[in-house]
Formats: C-alpha cells, sequence, structure tokens
C-alpha cells in the first residue's frame, strides 16, 4: 500500500496524538493567514504543514482557515466566543515556538487536562461488564478469578444442572 | 348518552357477546406468537394476506373483549393519575439536571480567576507582539539603510564610470585636434602636392629574417 504525500508520517494516529495543543472551550475559530514564498514566512509554512493537522486532531470543533499570499505578513488570528479576536504575530519565528506561543495563550494547562481526564474515569466504572460499547468485558467469565467460560473449560460437575438434577433424582 | 368509546361495543345488539374461552398464552399460531402476549394476537402464520380465509372461518364473528364499564372507568383513571404523576416526576428531574449542568459550565467558564488569568495572557500577548513589532522595525530599518549604501554606491561607480568615459572622449579630441594640423586642405593643396614631388621616398627595401630593413637600391 502506497504512502500518500510528501510526508506521509503526519498521517499517523501517533503522530496526530502527540500534538498538544488542546485549546479552551471558548476558542471556536482559528485563521492563519501566511505566504507561500519568503524567509519570514518560513516558520509559518511549517507550522500549517506540521503542527495544524495535529491541533485539528485534538480540536475536531474548532474551524480552522488558511489563507496564502494576501498579507505581506504571516500572523495567527484567534475569534473566541466572545466576540473578542486574538492576533498573534509570527513573522521570523520557527513552528515550535508559534506552538509553543499559542499553547501559553489558549491552550488548556496540564492541570486542566488531568482534571477533565479524571472526570470522564469517574463516569465509567472498569469494574463492571456488560456491552462492548460501554464497558471493557462483557461476561463475568472474562474477569481474572472468576469461572471461567463454560465454552473453554468445562464446569466441574457439581455445578452443572444435570448433575445436580441427577443427585435429586437419587436422593 | 356520553359513553366511552370503548364501552359501545357492550351494549345490548344483534351480535351477543360470546363467551370467548380464554385461551390464554399464545393464540391461534402458538409458533408465532411473542412470548410475552397474554392474549391472541393475530399472526400470519402460514398464509399471506391475500389468500382467502378457510371456509370454517365463513360465519365468524370477530369480537372485542368484554368490557366492565366501571372497572373500566376506574382503571382509566387511575392510569391518568399515574402517568400524570410520572410525567411530572420526570421532567422535574430533568429539569434539575439541566440546571446543574448549566450551573457547572457557567461556573467552569465565568469564574474570576479565569477571566484574570486570561487577561494576563492577552496583554502577554500583546506585549509578544510588541516586541514583534519592533523586532520588524529594525529589520526594515536596517533593510532600508543597505538599500541607500547601495544605492550610493552605484551612483558613485556611475560617476566614475562616466568621468572616464569623458576622460577617453577628450583624449580622443585632443588627438583628433593634433592630427587636424596636419590635414590636407584646399589651402595647402598645391604646397603639400609640391612637398611630395621634392621629397621622392624610395620603398625598395628588403627585409631579412630578424626583421632588419636593408636599403641599398638607389632611387633614380
Amino acid at each position: 500500500m502506497p504512502m500518500k504525500g510528501r510526508f506521509p508520517v503526519r498521517r499517523t494516529l501517533q503522530y496526530l496524538s502527540q500534538g498538544d495543543v488542546v485549546f479552551k472551550s471558548s476558542v471556536k475559530v482559528m485563521t492563519v493567514n501566511y505566504n507561500t514564498a519568503g524567509e519570514l514566512s518560513e516558520g509559518a509554512r511549517k507550522f500549517v504543514f506540521f503542527n495544524i493537522p495535529q491541533i485539528q486532531y485534538k480540536n475536531p470543533w474548532v474551524q480552522i482557515m488558511l489563507f496564502r499570499n494576501m498579507t505581506p505578513s504571516p500572523f495567527l488570528r484567534f475569534y473566541l466566543d466572545n466576540g473578542e479576536q486574538v492576533l498573534v504575530d509570527v513573522e521570523d519565528k520557527t513552528n515550535k515556538e508559534i506552538t509553543e506561543h499559542v499553547k501559553k495563550i489558549l491552550g488548556k494547562s496540564k492541570e486542566m487536562l488531568e482534571k477533565e481526564e479524571r472526570e470522564r474515569k469517574k463516569l465509567s466504572n472498569p469494574a463492571t461488564f456488560g456491552p462492548k460499547k460501554y464497558h471493557l468485558r462483557e461476561c463475568m467469565c472474562e474477569i481474572e478469578g472468576q469461572v471461567p467460560c463454560p465454552a473453554f473449560v468445562p464446569l466441574p460437575k457439581e455445578m452443572r444442572g444435570k448433575y445436580k438434577a441427577a443427585m435429586k433424582n437419587e436422593a | 348518552a356520553a359513553m366511552l368509546r370503548a364501552l359501545r361495543r357492550c351494549r345490548p345488539g344483534p351480535v351477543p357477546l360470546p363467551a370467548l374461552a380464554a385461551a390464554l398464552g399464545p393464540g391461534p399460531v402458538p409458533g408465532l406468537c411473542p412470548g410475552w402476549s397474554p392474549r391472541a394476537v393475530p399472526a400470519r402464520g402460514r398464509k399471506t394476506r391475500h389468500d382467502p380465509p378457510a371456509k370454517s372461518k365463513a360465519g365468524r364473528v370477530k369480537l372485542p373483549p368484554p368490557v366492565d364499564p366501571e372497572e373500566l372507568l376506574v382503571v382509566l383513571e387511575r392510569y391518568r393519575q399515574h402517568r400524570l404523576v410520572l410525567s411530572a416526576l420526570r421532567a422535574e428531574f430533568r429539569a434539575e439536571v439541566l440546571q446543574k449542568k448549566r450551573e457547572e459550565r457557567l461556573a467552569a467558564e465565568g469564574s474570576v480567576e479565569e477571566l484574570e488569568e486570561h487577561r494576563r495572557l492577552m496583554a502577554w500577548n500583546d506585549e509578544e507582539n510588541a516586541r514583534q513589532r519592533a523586532r520588524r522595525e529594525e529589520r526594515a530599518r536596517k533593510e532600508e539603510e543597505e538599500q541607500k549604501r547601495r544605492k550610493l554606491e552605484i551612483a558613485e561607480k556611475q560617476a566614475k564610470k562616466m568621468e572616464a568615459f569623458m576622460e577617453e572622449k577628450e583624449k580622443e579630441v585632443l588627438q583628433l585636434q593634433e592630427e587636424a594640423k596636419n590635414f590636407i586642405t584646399p589651402e595647402n593643396l598645391e604646397a603639400r602636392i609640391q612637398e611630395c614631388l621634392d621629397s621622392p621616398r624610395n620603398y625598395n627595401f628588403a627585409i631579412d629574417r630578424d626583421g632588419r630593413i636593408v636599403k641599398r637600391t638607389v632611387l633614380s
């Protein structure tokens, strides 16, 4: 199966999940104005090429728009839900610096992310079992320390209904 | 009279209410009914809807089950009240949950520290932009200086070139002037011709391998 594009690693799940910019819930739209030529726009170009897929993966509900060759200098603009617009000048910055900057001003902090993770964990109990959609295990027989599934390991005679009925009939 | 629709079939009429022998459990077709139905449910079984009914069913009159009017009234009233209470409870709980969610959301978003933090970050961002602007202006200024310097250099070079050119031309003009003194004009034509005739020149010479000229022949 051929790989698509110049840097197919950008399409892998591992790469995408390594993105660490998770926007706050108030950020709705992100707009990037950059130029396809010029030294000063190099960082912005790399940012668009390498980091925006990661950001979009982590923020599927944020609209990201790219504008090319419309302004002499590159910049980012964020539109928040209270109408505020945040302008970030990215001329002559490397893509790493840009991501750091963005993470600092509009990203969720590590503590917040961990807190959310913990909240999510609280909703579901890993000890329960049921449909695969909601639980880890489907049947009691899959849990360690419980009686194994009779489909794989036959039950001992004393637990089987036919033995017990036979015993009762005998007695 | 004001009667419930369900009681209409209970009035005396040409059709007597046959005592439907209760065939509890699965109805006419035992194989197909769902296990939980208490009464006969119409199920097709072997025939499709386009097949005619059997001859034995020719005079069959299907009647709904008999209904006791008072019991019906009581039961309906009870059900009405039960459903009323249940839906009220559900609405109550739903509203409560929504309220809680809304409060939580507002608390999470609009808390004072968060706004403060946001403002601080925006201020930092503005500073960063200002710094960037300073850097950009610096760069632009340097570029301008560079440009000016280059322009000056070019202008100098041009000037030098022009000077050199002018000098060349001057030299040529002077040389021409010098030569002009020896030109043959209509005035000194006669004189020059006479001069040439007076001084014969001898072009008879030989040249050896080393380039030395040997003149021996005498002009006659």
